[in-house]
C-alpha cells in the first residue's frame, strides 16, 4: 500500500461544498452532467464534489455506468454541449472550466489536464504512427518544429520505458504490445507536462504483471512531475496501490469519500463493502470469499426513490422505518470523523462492517486494521 | 506484396479466359440467329447460310473460341476464307495481334472500336467521379456533423430522391431543361481535349457527368455520413479531442481519415465499372462510349464486339480489385503488415 | 421499309409507328417553310439509328436508300424531286438517257448511260461499272444484307439451294453465266431476266443495288461504310459508325448532267444516336444549328400538345411506306367463320388511338400501301373501324366452335404503347366472345413467330414495299411455295397456303406491265380478304418537325416519306 498522510490532505477536512478551495489544484463542486434524451433526462452525474491536490492521487471507484468516466470527460470538456447539460463548478488552477469558451477549454486540454484511456489499442488512431500521434499532441500546444517535437516524443517514449524509442516511434499502434501501447499513451498524456492527469482504467486491458509495471510507472512519473492524478477504476486493488483519496461513486453520485486508508479499512457504506467483497485478494488469500453485489446498477433515467442503492442493499433492514425507500441520505461524516463522508442511513456502519462483513470476505484486512 | 500481385494477376487472366468462353457459349445459346438478323429481307435458308459464313459463325463454337484465342496471340484475317485470299486479297481485313476480334458490322477491329470509345467513357467517369466524390463527401460530412437537424434530413432526403429516380429520367430532365430549354450549357457533345481543349471538353461533360454523379453521390452521401458518425464514436477520436486538437483537425485528420478508408474501396470499384461505360447516361446524351458500344454490340448480335467489351470490362473490374486491395494496404497500416 | 427478317429493323420501325401520328397521304403543302431554295449552309440530319451499310449493294433501309440516292449514289433512273404525290413514284432518267427499254415481255431491259456523268475522282461512269455493281450482289458470302431479288430474276443457272452458280466478282466462279446475262455495248447495258420484270425501273429507282460500283474502289466487306460518290455530295473523311458523318459538295458532279437533284446546302451533316425525345425537344426549341435540322424521328405522342403556334408551322405529316396488320394463324384458326368473327371484332381504331391517334396512324383498307401502283381498297374489310362486336359474336356462334373461343395474340411488345394498343384489340375481341391471351415478345419476336410450330392464333406484322409495286408485297408475304419450309414459315407467319393465290401470283408475275400486274394483284388481295388471310390495322404515319431555316422541305413518297434531301436547303 502506498504511503498516505491524512493530515496533509485538506480535501478530507473540507467535504462540504464551498465555491472554491484555496490550494486544491482541481476542485469540483456540485457537478451535474445530464443528458436529455427522447425518453427523458439521463442524470449521469449529480451533486458531485471533490478536490485533488498537486502530487496527490484521487481514486474514483465504481461499477460501469456509475458516472466515473462521465465526470472525467466533463473535467476535460469532452461532452458535446448540444447534447449535454452540465452545471456546477470545476476549478482547475483557480479557473472555473465550465465558464470557459470551447476554444479556451481546448487550449487547456492536453496541456493543463490530460487523459489516458482504458484501451490503448482503440484509443490510438490505427492509421497513424505512435510518433505522429504523440508529436501531434505536443505541437498542438507548443509552437515547435516537427523535428524538435519528434525529439521530445522520443525522449518521452524513452522516459516511459519504450526500448529503442527512436525506432519504435515510427511504428503503428498495432505493432506495439498492450503494455507498450499504454506506455505510449502515458507518454502522449504527459508530453505537455500537465498538472492534472486523469487515467481512466489505465490497466484494465492489461495482464497482471504488466498492470503492476504501468502502475509503478505512473507513480514514478507523478513523483517526477509532481502532478495531480485521478485514477478511475473499478479495481480496489489499483486504488489501494495508487490513491491517496478515494471517491466511491454509485448511480452518478458520490456515496463515500475519504482518505484511501480510511475507506479501505473502515468503509461505511454497504456499496463500498460490496466492492471490497468482490475484489479477489491480491495477496492470494484463499480464505477470502468473493461476494458479488446482488442485482444490477439502477437506471439513471428513473433512479429509485430514497437511497439509490437500496434495491441492492442487504443491510437496509437495519435502518428503521422506510427511510431507505423515501429519503435520499446526504453525503456526510459518519462514525469516523469529518474527513470521511458517506451517503447512508446506517447509524453504526463500523460495527456492522467489523462484525458482519469483514470476517466474511477479507480476513487480511481485519488484521491490518 | 509482389508475389501477391502476381498471383492475383494470374488468376485474373484465367478468369478472363473462362469468361471469354462463357460469352461465346451464351451468345450461341441465344435463340436469336445472328445470321438471319444480318441477312437481308427475303432471306432464303441458303442465303442465311452464306451470311453465317460471312460473319464467321459457321464453325462449331469451340473452334470459334479457339480461333479467338489464337487471334489474341497471332492476329487474324477476316474473313479467313482461303479462296478469297487467293482471288481477292484486298477484301480481307487483317486484325493484328493482340486481336480481340473484328466487328463485321462496324468494319473495324474490336480494339480500334474500344480505343475510340474508351476516352469518352473515361472522361465521363472522371468528371462524374470528381463531382460525386467531392459532393458526396462534403454533403455526407455536413449531414454527419448536423446529425438529426433539418439540414441532415434535407441532405439525406434529397440524395435519396436522386438515388430513387432512374438515371435516364434525371438525364433527360437535365438535358431538356438545362441544355435545351434554358440553354445554360450548350447541347452536350463530347469533344476530346485534343480537339477542343480542356474547357470545351469539360463543358461537354458537365450534364452527363452530373447525371451520373447525382446517382452515385446519393450513396456516397449516406455512406460518408454513416462512416463519419461511426468514427466519431471511436475511442481514438476522444483521444484526439482530449489532446486539445482543433475541431477541424479532429474531423479531417482523425475522423475522416478513418471514414474514408471504406469509401476508397467502394469508389475504386465504382469508378472501374464506370470506366467500362455508363450505358444509360451515354445513351441519353448520345456519347459514344463503351456503354453505348456495348448496347450496340448486344443489340446487333455482334459477337466479336460483345466478347471484346465483356473481356475489357472484366479486366477493368479485376484490375480495380487488385489496385484497391494494394491501395488498401497503403491506406490501412494494419493490412500492410498483417 | 419494314424488314421483318431483321428483328431490330422491325423493332425500330415498330417504335417509329408506335410513336407516330396522322391524316392523309403526301406531304401537306400548306405549312411548308420557304419553298424558295437558297444555296449554301449546312443542313443537319438528326437521327437515332446508325446506318448498317453504306455500300449501295448492301443498303436496305428505306431512309438510307432515299438519303444516299439523293446525295451520293445515282441510279439509272430515279424518282423525281416533286411535291406532286402522283408524280413522285414515276421514275425519270438519271444516269440513263431514258427510263429504259424492255423487250421480250419485260424479260430484257436496256439502258444507255448519259454523257458526262462522273465519279467523284472525275473519271467517267462506264457500263462496266454498272455491270460490276450488279455482280457484287452475287457474292453472297461477302456482300450480305442487301436486296437479293436479282439473284432470282437474272437469267443465270442456279444450284439446288436456289442460289446462282455465279458467286460474284471476288471468287468469280461461273463468271461466264453472268457475262451472258448482263452485257455492255458501248454505253448501253442490257439485263436478261428469267421472268418478266416490268417493274425494274421502280426497283432501280427505289433500291441502290442496281447502282454502278467502281472495281478499283472495291474492298469487299471492308467497303461496307465506304462512299465513292457520283452524286452532288461526297463523304468528308470516313464515316463514323457511331456518330455519323458529313457530306460536302462533290466538285466532279455537275448540275447539267443531273436532271433529278437540286442540291442547295454546302454540307449535310448526319448526327446519329439521338433519341426521339431529344431530337424533338431540340426541334421544338429551334435554336442554333437545330434551326437547320431535319429528322426521320417522329414526334412522340407525349409531345403533341407542344406542337402549336409557330411550332406547328414546322410540323409535317405524311403516309409512311409501312402498313401494320394482323395474321390469323391458319394452323390454329382453321375455321373461316372464326377468322371472320375475329376480323369483324377487331377494333383497329382502338389500336390506333393507343398509338397516338391520327398523327401516328390512319386506317388501312389493305395490306398494300395506298401509294403503291395498282393499289385498291380491299372489298373484304367492311367492318367498322371500331369493330362490330354483335356481328362478330353472331359469326362466332355460327362457327360451331365452343365459346368463349380462346386465342393467343402474339405481338412485338414490351413498350407501354404497344401493350396498350394490344389491350385495345383484346378488349374488342373479348366483347365478341373470344378469350384473349396477350403474348408480348421483344427481341425473340421473329424467331418465335417464324417457327411453323408456333401456336399463336393471331400475329402482328408490319411491311413496307421494297419498291412501289405490289409484287414486293403480296408474293413475299403469301406465296406459300417460297415461304413455308419445315424449318420456317418465312414471312408467311400465318402459315397461309392457297393454291388459288399461288396460281394468281404466277399469273401476275407473267404480266409484262406493272399495270397489268396490278390488276391481278387486286384479284389476289380480294381472295386474301375473303379467306381473312390478314386484317389491316393501319397505315403508319410520319409526323416530323424541322428547323425554321430549312427550305424546300418535302416528305415525298419518292424518298419513302422521309425528308427529300434532293431539294432541301437552308436559309442564312
Amino acid at each position: 500500500m502506498t504511503s498516505h498522510d491524512t493530515t496533509a490532505s485538506p480535501a478530507t477536512s473540507a467535504p462540504v461544498p464551498r465555491p472554491s478551495s484555496s490550494d486544491a489544484l482541481l476542485s469540483v463542486r456540485e457537478l451535474a452532467v445530464h443528458f436529455p434524451t427522447s425518453d427523458g433526462v439521463v442524470k449521469a452525474v449529480d451533486g458531485l464534489s471533490f478536490d485533488v491536490h498537486r502530487g496527490k492521487t484521487l481514486g474514483i471507484v465504481g461499477e460501469s455506468g456509475s458516472g466515473k468516466s462521465v465526470s472525467s470527460a466533463a473535467i476535460l470538456g469532452l461532452h458535446n454541449p448540444a447534447r449535454t447539460r452540465i452545471s456546477g463548478e470545476i476549478y482547475l488552477n483557480g479557473v472555473d472550466l465550465l465558464t470557459l469558451s470551447s476554444e479556451q477549454m481546448r487550449k487547456r486540454r492536453g496541456r493543463e489536464v490530460a487523459m489516458i484511456f482504458q484501451d490503448p489499442l482503440s484509443a490510438m488512431h490505427p492509421y497513424y504512427t505512435v510518433g505522429n500521434q504523440i508529436i501531434e499532441a505536443y505541437r498542438v500546444h507548443n509552437d515547435v518544429s516537427k523535428k524538435a517535437a519528434r525529439e521530445r516524443a522520443i525522449e518521452m517514449l524513452d522516459r516511459v520505458g519504450i526500448p529503442q524509442p527512436d525506432r519504435r516511434i515510427d511504428d503503428y499502434p498495432h505493432q506495439f504490445s498492450g503494455g507498450m501501447r499504454q506506455r505510449a499513451m502515458i507518454a502522449m498524456g504527459l508530453i505537455n507536462d500537465p498538472s492534472m492527469l486523469i487515467a481512466d482504467e489505465p490497466t484494465t486491458a492489461l495482464d497482471v504483471t504488466v498492470q503492476a509495471q504501468i502502475l509503478d510507472l505512473l507513480q514514478d512519473l507523478q513523483r517526477e512531475f509532481n502532478s495531480a492524478v485521478i485514477i478511475i477504476t473499478h479495481d480496489l486493488g489499483v486504488v489501494a496501490e495508487m490513491a491517496d483519496d478515494v471517491l466511491v461513486m454509485y448511480a452518478g453520485r458520490a456515496v463515500e469519500y475519504g482518505p484511501c486508508k480510511e475507506i479501505l479499512t473502515h468503509p461505511e457504506m454497504p456499496y463500498t463493502w460490496g466492492l471490497l467483497s468482490s475484489v479477489p485478494d491480491v495477496k492470494g488469500d484463499t480464505s477470502a470469499r468473493l461476494v458479488p453485489i446482488p442485482g444490477n446498477p439502477p437506471s439513471l433515467l428513473n433512479p429509485p426513490p430514497g437511497c439509490t442503492f437500496h434495491p441492492r442493499c442487504v443491510h437496509k433492514d437495519k435502518v428503521p422505518g422506510d427511510l431507505c425507500w423515501t429519503v435520499e441520505p446526504r453525503l456526510e461524516p459518519g462514525q469516523r470523523g469529518p474527513g470521511h463522508t458517506k451517503r447512508c442511513h446506517l447509524t453504526n456502519p463500523d460495527d456492522i462492517y467489523a462484525t458482519e462483513v469483514l470476517p466474511e470476505v477479507a480476513p487480511g484486512l481485519v488484521e491490518e486494521s | 506484396m509482389f508475389a501477391y500481385i502476381v498471383r492475383r494477376v494470374v488468376s485474373g487472366i484465367i478468369l478472363i479466359i473462362v469468361m471469354s468462353l462463357v460469352t461465346f457459349l451464351l451468345f450461341f445459346a441465344s435463340p436469336i440467329d445472328p445470321a438471319r438478323f444480318a441477312c437481308g429481307k427475303n432471306c432464303s435458308p441458303a442465303l442465311q447460310e452464306q451470311t453465317r459464313k460471312a460473319l464467321g459463325y459457321d464453325d462449331p463454337v469451340f473452334v470459334q473460341w479457339g480461333d479467338f484465342l489464337k487471334g489474341v496471340v497471332q492476329g487474324r484475317d477476316y474473313p479467313s476464307d482461303p479462296a478469297l485470299r487467293k482471288t481477292a486479297p484486298a477484301t480481307i481485313a487483317h486484325c493484328p495481334a493482340p486481336c480481340l476480334g473484328y466487328s463485321k458490322l462496324s468494319n473495324d477491329t474490336v480494339l480500334n472500336l474500344v480505343k475510340n470509345a474508351f476516352p469518352v467513357s473515361l472522361s465521363l467517369a472522371i468528371v462524374a467521379f470528381i463531382i460525386w466524390i467531392s459532393g458526396g463527401i462534403a454533403f455526407g460530412v455536413i449531414a454527419a456533423l448536423k446529425k438529426g437537424t433539418i439540414i441532415d434530413r434535407g441532405i439525406v432526403g434529397i440524395s435519396l430522391v436522386f438515388f430513387a429516380f432512374p438515371t435516364f429520367f434525371v438525364g433527360l430532365f437535365l438535358y431538356q431543361f438545362i441544355a435545351i430549354q434554358w440553354q445554360i450549357v450548350p447541347i452536350p457533345n463530347y469533344v476530346s481535349i485534343a480537339d477542343g481543349g480542356f474547357f470545351t471538353w469539360l463543358v461537354g461533360l458537365l450534364l452527363p457527368g452530373l447525371t451520373l454523379a447525382l446517382f452515385y453521390m446519393a450513396g456516397y452521401v449516406r455512406m460518408t455520413r454513416a462512416f463519419v458518425l461511426e468514427s466519431m464514436g471511436e475511442d481514438y477520436l476522444r483521444t484526439a479531442n482530449a489532446k486539445g486538437l482543433a475541431p477541424r483537425k479532429v474531423l479531417v485528420k482523425h475522423s475522416m481519415r478513418a471514414a474514408l478508408t471504406p469509401l476508397v474501396t467502394m469508389a475504386g470499384l465504382d469508378l472501374a465499372s464506370l470506366v467500362g461505360g455508363a450505358i444509360i447516361t451515354e445513351t441519353v446524351f448520345n456519347y459514344n462510349g463503351l456503354g453505348k458500344l456495348a448496347v450496340t454490340a448486344a443489340r446487333n448480335l455482334d459477337l466479336p464486339l460483345t466478347v471484346g467489351i465483356v473481356l475489357l470490362l472484366a479486366t477493368f473490374v479485376i484490375m480495380a480489385n487488385i489496385i484497391v486491395d494494394v491501395l488498401y494496404a497503403f491506406i490501412d497500416p494494419r493490412v500492410r503488415v498483417g | 421499309m419494314v424488314n421483318p427478317r431483321k428483328p431490330l429493323a422491325a423493332v425500330a420501325a415498330a417504335a417509329v409507328a408506335l410513336t407516330l401520328a396522322g391524316c392523309g397521304g403526301g406531304s401537306s403543302t400548306s405549312n411548308n417553310a420557304s419553298t424558295k431554295g437558297s444555296k449554301g449552309g449546312t443542313l443537319y440530319y438528326l437521327t437515332f439509328r446508325p446506318a448498317e451499310h453504306l455500300d449501295p449493294q448492301r443498303m436496305y433501309i428505306g431512309r438510307d436508300l432515299a438519303d444516299m440516292g439523293r446525295m451520293v449514289y445515282r441510279s439509272l433512273v430515279s424518282f423525281p424531286v416533286t411535291k406532286n404525290a402522283d408524280e413522285a413514284l414515276k421514275p425519270v432518267p438519271d444516269l440513263a438517257t431514258d427510263t429504259g427499254t424492255s423487250k421480250n415481255g419485260g424479260r430484257q431491259w436496256s439502258f444507255t448511260l448519259r454523257d458526262g456523268v462522273k465519279w467523284q475522282d472525275g473519271k467517267a461512269i462506264t457500263c462496266a461499272d454498272l455491270k460490276y455493281g450488279m455482280s457484287r450482289s452475287f457474292a453472297t458470302d461477302v456482300i450480305t444484307g442487301g436486296p437479293n431479288y436479282i439473284l432470282g430474276f437474272l437469267d443465270v443457272p442456279h444450284a439446288k439451294s436456289g442460289l446462282p452458280l455465279y458467286d460474284g466478282p471476288y471468287k468469280n466462279d461461273h463468271a461466264a453465266d453472268f457475262d451472258k446475262a448482263v452485257t455492255c455495248k458501248g454505253n448501253t447495258i442490257t439485263y436478261r431476266f428469267n421472268k418478266p420484270f416490268p417493274d425494274l425501273p421502280l426497283a432501280i429507282a427505289s433500291l441502290r443495288s442496281f447502282d454502278p460500283y467502281r472495281k478499283d474502289q472495291d474492298q469487299g466487306d471492308k467497303s461496307n461504310f465506304a462512299v465513292f460518290s457520283d452524286g452532288p455530295y461526297k463523304l468528308q473523311g470516313k464515316w463514323d459508325t457511331n456518330k455519323g458523318g458529313t457530306f460536302v459538295r462533290n466538285p466532279n458532279w455537275s448540275q447539267s448532267s443531273d436532271p433529278v437533284r437540286k442540291p442547295l446546302p454546302d454540307q449535310i451533316q448526319f448526327v446519329q444516336g439521338l433519341t426521339n425525345e431529344v431530337i424533338n425537344d431540340r426541334l421544338i426549341s429551334d435554336s442554333g444549328n437545330d434551326q437547320a435540322a431535319v429528322t426521320d424521328r417522329v414526334v412522340p405522342p407525349a409531345f403533341y400538345s407542344r406542337i402549336n403556334g409557330a411550332v406547328a408551322d414546322r410540323a409535317t405529316q405524311t403516309d409512311s411506306p409501312f402498313v401494320y396488320y394482323l395474321l390469323p394463324n391458319f394452323n390454329q384458326m382453321k375455321n373461316l367463320k372464326v377468322r371472320q368473327a375475329l376480323m369483324m371484332a377487331t377494333d383497329s381504331q382502338g389500336w390506333r388511338n393507343a398509338e397516338g391517334g391520327s398523327k401516328a396512324a390512319k386506317p388501312a383498307k389493305s395490306i398494300v400501301n395506298p401509294s403503291l401502283v395498282g393499289y385498291q381498297p380491299n372489298p373484304a374489310f367492311t367492318a367498322p373501324q371500331t369493330g362490330d362486336a354483335a356481328a362478330a359474336k353472331k359469326l362466332l356462334q355460327a362457327s360451331g366452335e365452343a365459346m368463349p373461343y380462346p386465342i393467343k395474340f402474339t405481338y412485338n411488345g414490351g413498350t407501354p404503347t404497344s401493350d396498350k394498343a394490344a389491350a385495345a384489340l383484346a378488349a374488342g375481341w373479348k366483347k365478341a366472345g373470344f378469350k384473349v391471351t396477350l403474348d408480348p415478345l421483344s427481341d425473340t419476336y421473329y424467331d418465335v413467330i417464324q417457327k411453323p410450330s408456333n401456336d399463336s392464333d393471331v400475329i402482328w406484322g408490319g411491311w413496307g414495299a421494297d419498291w412501289p409495286s405490289i409484287a414486293t408485297v403480296i408474293p413475299p408475304l403469301f406465296d406459300s411455295r417460297i415461304n413455308l419450309t419445315s424449318a420456317s414459315n418465312g414471312q408467311d407467319y400465318g402459315n397461309y397456303r392457297s393454291d388459288t393465290v399461288n396460281k394468281l401470283i404466277d399469273k401476275a408475275a407473267a404480266q409484262g406491265t406493272v399495270q397489268a400486274q396490278g390488276k391481278v394483284y387486286a384479284q389476289i388481295d380480294a381472295q386474301l380478304g375473303k379467306d381473312v388471310a390478314y386484317i389491316p390495322l393501319e397505315v403508319t404515319q410520319f409526323y416530323y418537325l424541322r428547323g425554321s431555316k430549312v427550305t424546300g422541305y418535302n416528305l415525298s413518297p419518292a424518298t419513302n416519306g422521309y425528308p427529300d434531301l434532293g431539294a432541301a436547303g437552308v436559309t442564312k
